[in-house]
């Protein structure tokens, strides 16, 4: 083989293994870090470690919120199951009873700690998976 | 009648346009009178939609609700700079403005240009396909001129009140002034590759644009954060939201873009790099415009859902990238260089900014899109947010601030001697160090991260205080612009880390005439009253802080209610200093009649804003010494 043509073929391999492996470290960032989103049916069907920061979404039940000082306890409903939500903090302006919510957290047994809680801007906003259901 | 007009007008302008991309790829360019009908053509095409447009504004202005867009959108209760902006703060509107732009880019250009010029007539010829085929779009899929005839509404549904407010009107123009002004090097690029002529030096004909359209994109940028910021009462600047996301990634690609610029203007190296960046850009740009109104991402900011327009925008846009990429390949061959990159020169260094670059963009589109795929393969719905971008984004930003750091003296074409620049490399490493043990010891900063970013960030500091130095007192030549812009990088990063580090929140539970304390301030709820205002009621609460320095000041968040749309808004109150921001906004009142309040510590945030505005300055001014020098 060439010289020049065996230069250019270890830059090209060298290319490819490098943006191989960068792929990779990507790959596994991006999976180690993705927020899982369930509906509180698909909640109980599935065991969830409690490590896991996940994203509720579903209703706010119609009576379901109390509040004791700074914090916030509600229900999330899929119309078939619902889950504790606590919250610590202001919730949206746009967070009321029966309307939809989706919470970022974390499970700690049968309740959610949140730490966000987002009212979609838009008053006819449904949570996914929501939609078809109902 | 007006409006038909307007709409005709607007029509027109698309025939014209048309015409004009037929002209230019249709007969030969080379013939001046060709060049000369291209021009003049597209300046017509160009005053026929700015009449339309002005037309449009004047029927927002003077409150026209036969128009059904502005029936939807505006109120004969808003001050006037509202009306106006109303008209991009939806779909139909601002994708009409967007046009707009793109096509006065285009004009400015044809008008600053000798037609003579070799690429002139082709690129002309490019932006009107654009043009055409975002007309197109407008009038085809998302027509702003609709009407409601015979009656129109009394009064408009008005403007949501969160858009009502000076920052977010402008921030939409600037924004897209940023985006669209990519489409003069774009179009260059393709006629270049059309041409085929190597000798032609097209980087050099776009580097004035290329460089104010980037300064306008950090500006709409960094206005959007600040808005988001002070609006929104999360008291974040920066929340990784989708759309954000589908804006940083051409900004990315710009900044990339502008630096490989730099190095094929002076030599013909890196044109394989600078030609696929300026594609890159525009298609980026153009992708920006597809996630946000296709509705097909989930975001704060997505325009109404619609899969026609979702799938015009995607076609378009994949044609435009079908054939830029075919005519890449086809040219590859006149792209490549005799010359070869020296290690440590300065193509060196920008070669390596340009694959980390291109490493964060492929991240973030992956973040983009990720959920999509994963949805579609596994029916699973998944989001991806600060904690994935942040480990992808915290250590390539500081690998390429070292290589900055490195940089700094390196020459164009030949390889620096690392021992000629030992003094002032070792001197800036020994500050930055010790500033992170000054860290760590007296602020107690133990996050890796944090102490790694505030050295990255004052070791380019601090060796651009030396370049600095040499420039003042030793006369010796340095580079303004680039010490400006990096310098703003610099601050940048630093203060993001400190941001990260220091800053804090607490929600408190609190009732009139109580008091309560955190960090370091004692908080008297002092008042609180109704106040009624043209469009809405407002509920503001104040608050007396009293500062660890023994100063007093006041705060008065507020909370209100809109009369048109019914919509509830938290109005947040903010004072600011240049080490942090005492940030607070009301929530709710309890049964028992106290308050729940928020309170947040923002360290360093004005900095952040004040890095981008140093970057943003040092392009324009770069732009400016362009165009004088060109004279």
């Amino acid at each position: 083989m060439k010289p020049e043509r065996k230069r250019r073929l270890i830059t090209v391999f060298l290319i490819l293994i490098s943006s191989a492996f960068g792929s990779f470290l990507i790959i596994k960032a991006l999976d180690s870090n993705l927020d899982f989103f369930f509906t509180p049916s698909e909640l109980y069907a599935q065991d969830i470690p409690d490590n896991k920061r996940i994203k509720v979404g579903g209703m706010v039940l119609e009576g379901s919120v109390k509040r004791d000082k700074t914090n916030i306890i509600f229900e999330i409903t899929d119309y078939k199951n619902s889950i504790t939500i606590n919250f610590n903090g202001i919730v949206p302006d746009l967070f009321q009873e029966g309307s939809g919510v989706v919470v970022l957290g974390y499970l700690d047994k049968d309740i959610i700690l949140a730490e966000e809680v987002l009212a979609k801007h838009d008053e006819n906003y449904m949570p996914p998976n929501l939609e078809i259901e109902k | 009648m007006l409006i038909e007009v307007a709409h005709y007008l607007s029509i027109l302008a698309t025939g014209l346009f048309f015409l004009c991309f037929l002209f230019a790829f249709m007969l030969s360019t080379k013939d001046i009178f060709v060049a000369n009908l291209v021009s003049r053509v597209y300046t017509h095409g160009f005053l026929f939609l700015l009449i339309s447009f002005l037309i449009y504004i004047w029927l927002a202005v003077s409150d026209n609700f036969n128009v059904l867009y502005i029936a939807q959108h505006s109120n004969t209760n808003l001050p006037t700079f509202y009306k106006i902006s109303s008209i991009w703060s939806a779909h139909e509107g601002s994708m009409y403005l967007w046009i707009v732009f793109l096509c006065l880019w285009g004009v400015i250009f044809n008008l600053f240009t000798k037609n003579t010029q070799d690429l002139k007539a082709k690129s002309i010829g490019v932006i009107s396909f654009v043009a055409v085929g975002f007309l197109l779009f407008l009038l085809l899929t998302s027509n702003p001129f609709l009407t409601i005839l015979p009656i129109a509404p009394e009064n408009g549904a008005d403007i949501n009140p969160v858009l009502q407010d000076p920052a977010l009107a402008i921030h939409p123009p600037i924004l897209y002034l940023g985006y669209v002004g990519f489409v003069i090097a774009f179009a260059h690029a393709i006629a270049f590759l059309v041409k085929g002529d190597s000798s032609i030096k097209w980087e050099s004909l776009v580097r004035t644009w290329s460089i104010s359209s980037w300064s306008l994109l950090t500006v709409g940028i960094a206005l959007g954060s600040w808005w988001a910021y002070y609006e929104l009462g999360w008291g974040g600047y920066w929340f990784w939201d989708p759309v954000e996301n589908v804006a940083l990634m051409p900004w990315l690609a710009a900044t990339a873009f502008v630096h490989s610029l730099s190095v094929s203007t002076k030599s013909s190296l890196l044109r394989i790099w600078t030609i696929l960046l300026s594609i890159i850009v525009f298609s980026l740009s153009l992708f920006g415009a597809f996630i946000v109104r296709s509705g097909i991402i989930d975001s704060v900011h997505s325009f109404a859902n619609d899969p026609e327009r979702g799938l015009y925008l995607l076609g378009f846009t994949a044609i435009l990238i079908i054939i830029s990429t075919i005519l890449f390949s086809f040219r590859l061959s006149i792209l490549a260089s005799e010359k070869k990159i020296f290690s440590f020169s300065k193509e060196s260094f920008i070669s390596i900014n340009n694959i980390i670059f291109g490493t964060l963009i492929f991240s973030t589109m992956l973040g983009v899109l990720y959920p999509l795929i994963y949805e579609y393969l596994y029916d699973q719905k998944i989001s991806v947010g600060a904690p994935f971008y942040n480990a992808i984004f915290i250590p390539l930003t500081l690998i390429a601030g070292i290589f900055l750091f490195f940089s700094i003296d390196s020459k164009w074409q030949r390889s620096i001697k690392i021992t000629n620049i030992l003094s002032p490399m070792s001197t800036s490493l020994l500050i930055a160090g010790s500033s992170l043990l000054l860290f760590n010891y007296f602020l107690a900063v133990n996050d890796y991260w944090i102490l790694l970013s505030v050295f990255v960030g004052m070791l380019i500091l601090v060796r651009y205080m030396f370049v600095i130095y040499d420039y003042l007192f030793r006369q010796k030549y340095s580079n303004l612009y680039s010490i400006t812009a990096h310098l703003g990088l610099s601050i940048l990063i630093i203060s993001i880390a400190l941001n990260s580090e220091f800053s804090s929140e607490r929600a408190l539970n609190i009732r009139m005439n109580e008091s309560d304390a955190y960090g370091g301030y004692e908080i008297k709820f002092d008042d609180l009253r109704l106040e009624k205002s043209s469009n809405y009621d407002a509920v503001i609460a104040s608050f007396v802080l009293n500062g660890p320095d023994g100063r007093n000041f006041i705060l008065k968040p507020e909370k209100r209610k809109y009369f048109a749309r019914g919509q509830i808004t938290t109005e947040t109150a903010i004072k600011i200093s240049p080490l942090k921001d005492v940030y607070m906004t009301i929530g709710d009142q309890l049964d028992d009649g106290s308050w729940i309040v928020n309170i947040q510590l923002n360290y360093f945030v004005r900095w952040i804003w004040f890095s981008a505005i140093m970057m943003a300055f040092a392009g324009l001014m770069l732009a400016y010494s362009l165009v004088r020098g060109k004279r």
